[in-house]
């Protein structure tokens, strides 16, 4: 028996259809894995089921009966409930007002505080989530948000689970427990859903697999089961791809930048809390860590961009410091982390993007030079293999790995020393990524030295020759990538043990 | 001397009741998700309206009725500009506060061919503890407190403010809340600006509110968005309001002493509202 049925569903926005007669099938008491690139539609059609929009063409049936969901009050009604990406929490309110808000138990007027909480206390407790029904949601980590997103629709009843992209935001930990809590919900016969890109927990956790590309489902409901992570790549992508691209460096210099000492305060509070590091030409150093931990404010004061309590910082033996643009100048380019507020600005042309920064190159006597800005940036489209109507294009109108090829492509252009590079590949599709990771080793084989801050473990550990964690304003521990395994990591980015644990145990391992 | 300053006193409060009023309204629409920079044209409208009721029907409690209408209809249009057809919220309550002054003068004009002031109406007798509007004022500000911090309306209503789009996904009615916030917030900006015509005074006159729907933006801030807060805030702008008025004729030149409320604002805004985060919904939709 199906407890969703969706037939020929499409939904066209103006120039792009996002999804082309789509047939998808969730059965009973099954986890299905929905998967698919950035952009092929995965969202679209379960936010469709959710009704928080409206297909042009297609029938939905919930366990057999036809429905037609408008909103999703209505998707409430019928049992379904959505884990969103971005969470849909108020972080002032208290754990108990989020879950209840909207089916809110009452005493005469009043809003019944105490007995919200009260039952909502036991749901968590029933599920041993470990968390305070009376606590506000500010205080709370992302994982346990993502928990009091599920309590928000198993208190609404909902027979029917779909969650976005679930493991994005969570530590190896974090997801373990997630998958334990999906497993516990199965066995209650739930039928649930998770759209996610990630073939490794598809394989971990699902039944069964649908895949969707370009807004056509290519795979509906294959079993997960002998399935291997080449063949659901291929079909997500569309061709043969190479995961995880890794390659140690083969010549590491000297040092090309040495970080003796930084210390940022704010408020009272420490952010960067004495950092040093030395980062080498030829390599890339790795630094994972969970957002938050210090690493934005490591990246703004190491371009210029935040000015630190304390700055003792070399490049090739000499001092740095001052503006953003002495930064650049000395020779540190850097890829931000968040594309769309630091690294471009989307109202503008390819071509004005492309030469941010470095528009002193492009002019005479302050005048600048169109036919040059011109003949630069179609090159760079061709050599990036950006896909984009022109150079005049508005950086807005492009995809989101083609937005991140524009920034790599201004930077690489300008031929910097040192490389700062966040997030690389964050909303970037599959074949982008790959791209990206090229061209970044093979920048660190011409003898660049990188700086690789990113949030998805298995990106730093795969491109990283040195790894490093930060957690709480400070680098805890050093090593190889293959040094470590992910629950370890897990464990060093949320504080859980310090990196002189770390360095204990494993002495202690090779004494005894 | 004592007597110098008890009238201060009762004076402070009676020049208070039409700020608290008004920054009542202000908390509601607020926390609903909507600036409230159009504060100062309903209040215009409501002094203008009550006088209107007041002249036509002889009767200063038909007035202010009228006043909290007129008040209450600027509120509905800032809420379909601002929800239906999703105006920038500062733009929107901007363009309401001139059109206010604009159509009052005109229709001053036409009605009485005076665009200074009214002729003299029906008013509300004030005693030494104030008039039945102080009495209205002070349920109103505990009756807020009690439906936004105690009530299911008030938690949605909250909820819809920090976060519209969250507030969707539960299926409540986010634009329902929105209307009914700003509405009730023209509606008490009415009756305030109807305090002001009818009640200190007994006539209208042209730019009655004269920046008191802004400084009212200043308490609703200063006060944190809570009501009973509201309140006390309000004092320290009627206090500055009632010391102006009975320092003119100390020797002082009164457009000096008139700026007092206005340096004082600004001296709120900029030294006394920092680290007061708004709801952080303001301004979003709940479909984008």
């Amino acid at each position: 028996m199906y407890a969703v049925e969706m037939r020929g569903i499409t939904k066209e926005y103006p120039l792009v259809r996002a999804l082309d007669q789509v047939d998808f099938f969730l059965r009973e008491g099954e986890i299905l894995s929905l998967l698919g690139e950035n952009g092929a539609g995965k969202s679209t059609l379960m936010k469709v089921l959710y009704g928080m929009c409206r297909p042009d063409a297609g029938e939905i049936r919930i366990k057999g009966e036809k429905a037609d969901i408008r909103t999703p009050k209505q998707a409430i009604d019928l049992g379904i409930g959505m884990v969103h990406q971005h969470f849909m929490l108020i972080p002032v309110m208290t754990v108990a007002e989020n879950i209840v808000v909207g089916q809110e138990n009452t005493k005469g007027l009043l809003f019944n505080q105490a007995e919200a909480e009260k039952r909502v206390q036991e749901m968590i407790d029933r599920y041993g989530f470990g968390i305070k029904a009376s606590q506000k949601v500010s205080e709370l980590s992302v994982g346990e948000q993502q928990k009091v997103e599920i309590l928000k629709a198993i208190y609404r009843d909902a027979e029917i689970l779909i969650l976005d992209e679930p493991t994005a935001v969570l530590t190896p930990q974090e997801v373990e427990e997630l998958f334990r809590i999906l497993r516990d919900l199965k066995k209650q016969n739930k039928s649930i859903v998770i759209i996610t890109h990630k073939l490794k927990e598809t394989l971990a956790i699902a039944d069964s697999v649908s895949v969707l590309r370009d807004g056509k489902m290519i795979k509906t409901g294959m079993p997960v089961q002998g399935a291997t992570a080449d063949e659901l790549a291929q079909m997500m992508v569309g061709r043969e791809v190479t995961l995880g691209v890794s390659r140690r460096s083969k010549k590491v210099g000297e040092t090309a930048l040495l970080v003796r000492d930084l210390v940022l305060t704010e408020k009272g509070r420490t952010l960067l809390n004495h950092v040093k590091m030395e980062l080498k030409k030829g390599e890339i150093l790795g630094i994972a860590g969970i957002e938050g931990n210090g690493q934005t404010e490591l990246i703004e004061c190491l371009t210029g961009i935040r000015r630190p309590d304390v700055l003792d910082v070399e490049k090739d033996g000499k001092k740095l410091g001052g503006t953003p643009g002495d930064f650049i100048h000395a020779g540190i380019g850097h890829i931000p982390e968040d594309r769309m507020t630091r690294g471009l600005i989307l109202e503008l042309s390819l071509q004005d993007n492309l030469i941010l920064g470095y528009q002193d190159r492009f002019q005479k006597r302050g005048i600048l030079d169109q036919k040059r800005i011109r003949e630069f940036s179609d090159n760079l489209l061709k050599e990036f293999r950006i896909k984009a109507p022109g150079s005049m294009a508005k950086a807005g109108s492009l995809s989101g790995g083609n937005q991140q090829k524009v920034v790599i492509a201004r930077v690489f252009s300008e031929d910097p020393d040192i490389i700062i590079v966040a997030q690389p590949t964050r909303g970037v599709d599959i074949g982008a990524m790959e791209y990206i990771h090229e061209r970044l080793l093979d920048l660190r084989d011409e003898g660049k030295a990188i700086l690789l801050i990113s949030a998805d473990l298995d990106e730093v550990k795969s491109l990283s020759d040195r790894l490093t964690v930060m957690y709480g304003g400070r680098l805890v521990a050093e090593g190889k990538p293959e040094e470590f395994d992910d629950m370890e990591l897990g464990l060093l980015m949320t504080g859980a043990i310090s990196g002189e644990d770390r360095e204990v145990q494993r002495h202690g391992s090779t004494n005894s | 001397m004592s007597s110098q300053i008890t009238s201060i006193l009762v004076s402070t409060l009676s020049m208070s009741v039409p700020l608290i009023l008004a920054a009542l309204g202000g908390v509601l629409s607020v926390r609903s998700g909507i600036m409230a920079l159009g504060l100062e044209s309903m209040m215009t409208m409501g002094a203008f309206c009550g006088v209107l009721g007041s002249y036509y029907s002889g009767s200063a409690a038909v007035g202010v009725l009228c006043g909290m209408l007129g008040g209450g209809v600027f509120g509905i249009c800032h809420g379909i500009l601002s929800v239906r057809y999703k105006v920038n919220q500062v733009i929107s309550g901007i363009g309401l506060n001139l059109l206010a002054v604009a159509a009052t003068t005109l229709l001053m004009q036409l009605l009485w061919n005076n665009k200074g002031s009214s002729p003299q109406v029906a008013s509300i007798t004030q005693d030494v503890l104030g008039s039945p509007i102080t009495y209205l004022m002070l349920a109103a500000v505990f009756a807020e407190q009690f439906v936004l911090f105690r009530t299911k309306f008030g938690l949605r209503l909250r909820m819809v403010g920090e976060n519209p789009k969250a507030a969707a996904t539960v299926g409540l009615p986010v634009h329902r809340i929105k209307y009914i916030a700003v509405t009730l917030c023209g509606v008490l900006a009415g009756l305030g600006g109807a305090y002001l015509s009818i009640d200190h005074l007994d006539m209208y006159v042209r730019d009655m509110s004269a920046g008191r729907g802004y400084i009212a933006v200043a308490i609703m801030i200063l006060a944190r968005y809570n009501p009973i807060m509201v309140l006390f805030c309000a004092l320290i702008f009627g206090f500055s309001d009632a010391l102006q008025i009975s320092l003119q004729g100390y020797g002082v030149p009164p457009q000096i002493m008139a700026m007092l409320p206005y340096i004082v604002t600004l001296l709120v805004l900029a030294f006394g509202v920092r680290r007061i985060t708004p709801p952080a919904g303001v301004g979003l939709h709940d479909d984008e």
